[in-house]
């Protein structure tokens, strides 16, 4: 018995909307980024993207714990010497609603070209309003699964 | 006694080394010397990498096993404890073929696992 390995032609995706308001950002990001590399489905395989569309709204809504909303620094690298810039998640927030979970969630996708691709299946949005009601997305309520029966 | 010269078997260990390179990028597929240094590695990672190969689809299968798992409210941990536990000897690559071909064999596995679940 050889093991299945699914066809290009065999995926289906689906659409998952996950509503963000007062959600913890890493726990929102882990089953975001479940749902987009398709580790939830028995036909996984770590070649190819068999992951599912995602869309977050209210984005800007995102709950973070502690004090990390003041201390908890976003960094990014121009390129040049000194091209460091350092902005704390309060400041990313105001200007770039939608940037603390994009970023979250891409860090949790593997970093090479399929992550790449799987990050493109990601629609964050700051509002409540997406433009993708036609294609049917169902609500994704983040459970966990339960230890006891 | 027959003569043995020494070119035709020198040439043919040449020219075995580098049809195993070909297809190798640059100097490693042209050069004996190059090609050599590679096809040596090569085998070492082929052998490593035969032995290497049965863990990476025991990981694979354990995943689709805690996908299919988890789409039944359970984890693969409390499921696998479970078929242990009800004395279930089902290998994880038979598991693993039965969550994507025999969905609800799967369930009723699931099912067993779950009334013999050993909480501490």
């Amino acid at each position: 018995m050889r093991t299945a390995s699914p066809k290009a032609s065999e995926i289906t995706r689906a659409w998952h909307i996950i509503d963000a308001k007062d959600v913890v950002l890493g726990r929102l990001a882990t089953h975001a980024a479940a749902l987009l590399r398709g580790k939830h489905k028995p036909t996984f395989a770590p070649h190819m993207d068999t992951g599912d569309f995602v869309i977050v709204i209210n984005a800007g809504e995102i709950a973070l714990t502690g004090s990390k909303n003041a201390d908890k620094m976003a960094f990014r690298h121009s390129g040049y010497p000194g091209g460091l810039t350092a902005t704390t998640y309060a400041d990313m927030m105001a200007t770039h609603p939608t940037r603390a979970v994009e970023k979250a969630i891409r860090g949790m996708l593997p970093k090479n070209s399929l992550g790449r691709s799987q990050i493109t299946k990601l629609k964050v949005y700051a509002g409540a309003e997406h433009p993708h009601a036609a294609q049917n997305p169902t609500p994704y309520s983040i459970n966990q699964v339960s230890q006891i029966s | 006694m027959a003569r043995v010269k020494r070119g035709v078997h020198a040439a043919k260990k040449r020219r075995t080394t580098l049809e195993r390179a070909s297809g190798y990028t640059g100097q490693r597929s042209r050069l004996f010397s190059r090609a050599k240094e590679q096809v040596t590695h090569s085998m070492v990672y082929a052998f490593n990498d035969r032995k290497d190969k049965k863990g990476q689809f025991r990981r694979l299968w354990i995943t689709r096993i805690n996908a299919a798992a988890r789409a039944n409210n359970m984890t693969y941990n409390r499921f696998m404890q479970g078929l242990k536990v009800a004395g279930i000897d089902v290998d994880r690559r038979v598991l693993a073929d039965m969550a994507i071909n025999d969905p609800a064999a799967f369930t009723a596995l699931v099912e067993v696992a779950r009334k013999n679940v050993v909480l501490s």
